[in-house]
């Protein structure tokens, strides 16, 4: 194992009182959320606010619901059959489960990384613009320049800039996982939910990626789930906890390793289940 | 351990066992398709050879007088001569066959006087027939010919002679002066004789059968004199049928119309291109008449042969030179002998050169010197599978192995320019009503109505396929798609002659009576689902929770019955306003097109009907297996649902839906049942949807219970089945290539 330095928590300067934020320093505002799975509920009752311009990580066992609720951010949970969901999700102060939102507009918000490295079967370069050219831009000049920055953002470019109309299948998992990053925030999302980004990924990768992350939070929110509790400790400023659909805790991140309020969150961070 | 080594032991022996019969299956498939290809081939292969001509034997024969004529038995046993003095020997070949190329004599096993008059010469007038002609002009008609009888368990054959106009000489030249020409033809009812005198008379002379000569021959006689411009003649020529006489006058020839018997008029004159301002100029030398009597075979001086006939041009029906024939660099045709049935003809040159050539296929077929000089007789035997020739009571055999003469890759595959048509062109026509014509095969036709009956089937097919294939996999509920899918996959065990009965027997009558209606199917149909959908769209929440979400799409039904309805109650009434009452009479009057009931508008439905679920099931399999990982990963970007479909999972399903669509075309292509009984099973080129075709699938499946087998009809069809599995092989292999290709790029997915 690669031993990485808790860097971000040295690096995080101001600390975020997380039950006391003013509007502006939250991202998403988690209202009494509740999920149904047909009969079967799948979370219950959570309430949070994630803070902008910060890391904050969904820790738990599997099958926590930490996937789920990272899912109903972006309302990927739509496609679902038979899913109901309760409760609010605000963003910017406006619920997304409202019934005018347009879900298209509000994925271009909030975007997504998912645990397998998913590249279209296209070129590099068309993969980090699909997301420009479904918006309707086709401004060769344009797309030019989001390709470069949006690589250059995922740490990608000076390894593709020369075959960028290269099939996308070509690179490596850890390379095609930075493509899809790179892909996700070409279109300036304001929040990027990461589903296990390094799960599927060598060591090696792992370490790019989560080195990509502590660079990514200048710009964007990141919500990341893991099942990793080390890269949970080592990516994010604030963890949040989750056990059999529940919201067990939620504190910044050096205070859940080191002095947790919960029994569940000590036991499950020592290792006595998970 | 022992038992451990044991066990081993067995499971060994199963596991190469297993290999072995996988192995042998495999390897069996492969067999049976080579086998199946080869036997094609085999089958196909004699039309292509070309012909031969070898020696048989040659033998001499004992005999003072000069003789006039030869002949020979169709089964080569026996051959016989006609003497001057009216004499007729017969001599077996039998004995002789087997000593190849050896000079044997032969002696005389029958003989019969056929005339008391000394002859002159003996003129062959058809089928068997030979005119014996004597020095005043008289001639009698002799069929020699032969009949087998099977004696104590073996064939013997043995000479039949008849006199078909009686055995008393006729006086055909009133004045008994004798002739330097003659040529004869008869039918049941008339026996026509035109010769040159030797007093430079050109006359005509008629026997009216009084019954029947068939089996009465009474007649009565008519003597007509022929004015004739230049006194000159070289040929004369009869046409089987009695209409025409050819007579060959120095550099043209002459055609009178004989079809009226009081009154002989001059037809046409055929004056050939012969280049005459040069140190040798061009002359005629000789002409013959081609199987059928449709065609004139003129050869001349400079070596080459050309055909003439009729064809139908702005000035009535004309002799035009259809084609020539090279025979010869140096020397002149001296000689044109044509065969009885097929149109086939041989030309020998002055130094004894022996051409063989097949006018309509335009194909040289055997060329060489035989007997190295003009032989006195020349006999083709009655199934053209010999050679006789006569010269200095020394006589050769020669066996002709030539037996499609009439199929070369170019009649095949371009224009042909057949007897009777005004221009060259691609024609399938097997059999004719007579046997005067011969068959046409072009295979252009029916392939061609392959192409077009599976175009139009994909043009129906293609578009309902894929677009429920989209819907199914990827927008439909899991639970309509598992009644659906195997639903429309059932549809594919439908017997395809069932399909083909209802096309035939039900479709295409309502489809002829009620055009607009379907017409307006064509139109409405999917306009009122766009429109249903929209509707349902925006219908409040509580009216859409009635129906579960399930079965949504049921809500199409009742609509489409609706439109369906109101289309066809429409059909009259825009009959009447637009089409002036009747539809058929509109696009056969008004738009000049041809309208058949059997059409490819038909076929393309029936036809459609059938390679739906072949497209539908592989192409919403490859829809439905593209990774669910991708579609989320364009919807988390923003995408709509249609512009994933279209950006992603198009994209990704496109080797699998390509190749639906091919094998679909494959299945099209190969289709036999619904195109035999839907198509009406004309073989016509042309695109149009209210026309029928004739396709290889249904052309074999017609034809191949009528065809004699090993003719070139027959072989023909099997070059039609081998020119389908082509068809079909090159589709599938396409379709494989590029499905690999394209999965390749797609690998890694």
């Amino acid at each position: 194992m690669i031993s990485v330095s808790p860097k971000t928590i040295l690096d995080t300067t101001t600390k975020i009182d997380l039950n006391n934020m003013s509007a502006e320093q939250k991202a998403l505002d988690i209202k009494n959320l509740d999920l149904y799975y047909g009969d079967k509920q799948a979370l219950q009752n959570i309430t949070m606010s994630i803070p902008k311009g910060q890391v904050t990580a969904f820790i738990g066992p599997s099958g926590c619901g930490k996937s789920t609720l990272l899912r109903c951010i972006n309302r990927m949970n739509d496609l679902v059959d038979h899913c109901r969901i309760e409760g609010e999700i605000n963003l910017h102060g406006e619920n997304i489960y409202n019934k005018h939102v347009d879900v298209a507009a509000l994925r271009r918000k909030v975007g997504m990384v998912f645990q397998r490295p998913n590249p279209f079967p296209k070129s590099i370069y068309e993969n980090v613009v699909y997301g420009l050219r479904i918006m309707g831009e086709n401004n060769r000049r344009v797309l030019d320049e989001a390709v470069e920055v949006a690589l250059k953002s995922a740490a990608l470019w000076n390894e593709v800039k020369d075959r960028l109309h290269d099939s996308a299948l070509g690179l490596s998992g850890g390379q095609q996982q930075r493509l899809v990053i790179a892909r996700a925030i070409a279109i300036k999302p304001e929040v990027l939910l990461l589903d296990e980004p390094t799960s599927a990924l060598d060591p090696i990768s792992t370490l790019t990626i989560e080195e990509l992350i502590n660079d990514l939070k200048k710009q964007f929110t990141v919500v990341i789930v893991t099942h990793n509790m080390q890269q949970a400790a080592r990516v994010s400023d604030q963890t949040a906890f989750m056990y059999m659909g529940d919201l067990i805790e939620y504190s910044d991140t050096n205070t859940l390793f080191t002095t947790p309020h919960k029994k569940k969150t000590e036991d499950y961070i020592t290792g006595r289940y998970g | 351990m022992a038992i451990a080594l044991k066990s081993t032991g067995i499971r060994q022996v199963k596991n190469s066992l297993a290999k072995w019969l996988i192995t042998l299956g495999g390897i069996s498939v492969l067999f049976t398709l080579v086998l199946i290809f080869m036997y094609l081939l085999y089958v196909i292969k004699p039309i292509f050879e070309s012909a031969e001509i070898t020696k048989v034997t040659s033998f001499s024969i004992k005999n003072d007088q000069a003789v006039l004529a030869t002949g020979l038995d169709e089964l080569q046993e026996l051959v016989y001569t006609i003497d001057g003095n009216g004499d007729i020997n017969y001599y077996p070949l039998t004995s002789l066959k087997q000593k190849v190329d050896v000079n044997n004599e032969s002696t005389r096993v029958f003989q019969q006087s056929l005339s008391e008059n000394k002859l002159v010469q003996v003129i062959d007038a058809g089928t068997d027939h030979k005119l014996l002609l004597d020095e005043l002009g008289n001639v009698s008609l002799v069929s020699p010919k032969f009949q087998s009888i099977y004696d104590s368990g073996s064939r013997e054959v043995i000479p039949n002679i008849t006199f078909p106009l009686g055995e008393d000489f006729i006086p055909v030249d009133e004045q008994g002066i004798g002739f330097t020409h003659l040529s004869f033809a008869m039918d049941d009812e008339r026996a026509v004789f035109v010769g040159y005198t030797k007093d430079q008379r050109l006359i005509k002379t008629t026997l009216i059968a009084e019954d029947d000569f068939s089996y009465d021959p009474a007649y009565e006689i008519e003597y007509q004199q022929i004015e004739l411009a230049n006194n000159q003649v070289n040929n004369i020529l009869l046409s089987p049928d009695l209409a025409m006489a050819f007579i060959r006058s120095e550099d043209q020839v002459l055609v009178f119309d004989l079809s009226d018997d009081m009154d002989v008029k001059l037809k046409a004159t055929i004056i050939p291109q012969l280049a005459q301002n040069r140190a040798n100029p061009m002359h005629l030398t000789s002409m013959a008449l081609l199987s059928g009597g449709s065609s004139i075979l003129l050869g001349d001086s400079d070596g080459i042969v050309s055909q003439w006939f009729e064809v139908a041009t702005d000035n009535g029906r004309e002799f035009k030179q259809v084609r020539t024939f090279n025979v010869s660099d140096s020397e002149a045709v001296s000689k044109i002998y044509t065969e009885q049935y097929r149109k086939s003809f041989y030309t020998i040159t002055e130094s004894g050169d022996v051409g063989s050539f097949y006018t309509t296929s335009e194909a040289d077929l055997w060329g060489g010197n035989l007997t190295g000089n003009i032989p006195d007789s020349f006999v083709i035997s009655p199934r053209a599978d010999g050679l006789l020739m006569f010269n200095e009571n020394n006589f050769q055999l020669f066996s002709v192995k030539n037996e499609h003469p009439e199929v070369t890759w170019k009649a095949l595959w371009q224009e042909v320019w057949y007897e009777g048509y005004p221009e060259p062109e691609y024609i399938w026509q097997s059999t004719s009503g007579s046997d005067d014509f011969e068959g046409k095969f072009s295979l252009v036709p029916i392939s061609f109505g392959t192409m077009k009956a599976a175009l139009y089937a994909m043009l129906f097919a293609v578009p309902i396929a894929l677009t429920a294939a989209i819907y199914t996999a990827y927008f439909m509920t899991p639970g309509l798609r598992k009644k659906v899918k195997p639903t429309i996959e059932l549809m594919e065990a439908l017997p395809t002659v069932i399909l083909g009965f209802l096309a035939g027997l039900w479709l295409a009558p309502i489809v002829e009576t009620n055009l607009p209606a379907i017409a307006l199917l064509f139109i409405l149909l999917p306009i009122s689902v766009f429109v249903t959908a929209f509707v349902w769209h925006n219908l409040p929440k509580n009216i859409k929770n009635q129906i579960p979400e399930t079965w949504a799409p049921i809500i199409l039904v009742p609509v489409l019955i609706l439109v369906a309805y109101i289309s066809f109650s429409l059909s009259p009434l825009m009959e009447t306003y637009f089409f002036g009452g009747d539809v058929r009479q509109f696009i056969t009057n008004d738009l000049g097109i041809d309208f058949d009931q059997r059409n490819a508008l038909v076929v393309g439905i029936a036809m459609g009907f059938a390679v739906i679920p072949t497209i539908f099931s592989m192409a919403e399999d490859a829809i439905f297996s593209v990774p669910k990982h991708l579609t989320s990963g364009s919807l988390a970007l923003g995408a709509t649902q249609w512009q994933t479909l279209i950006k992603v999972v198009l994209l990704t399903a496109s080797p699998g839906i390509f190749s639906a669509i091919m094998m679909g075309l494959g299945r099209a292509v190969g289709e036999t049942m619904i195109v035999l009984m839907a198509t009406g099973n004309t073989p016509i080129l042309d695109w149009s949807i209210f026309q029928g075709m004739r396709t290889l699938a249904a052309n074999i499946a017609v034809e191949m219970p009528e065809s004699e087998v090993g003719s070139s009809h027959y072989r023909i069809l099997f070059l039609a089945a081998f020119v389908l599995f082509v068809f079909t092989f090159v589709f599938n292999t396409l379709a494989e290539f590029i499905r690999q290709r394209l999965r390749e790029k797609y690998s890694s997915l």
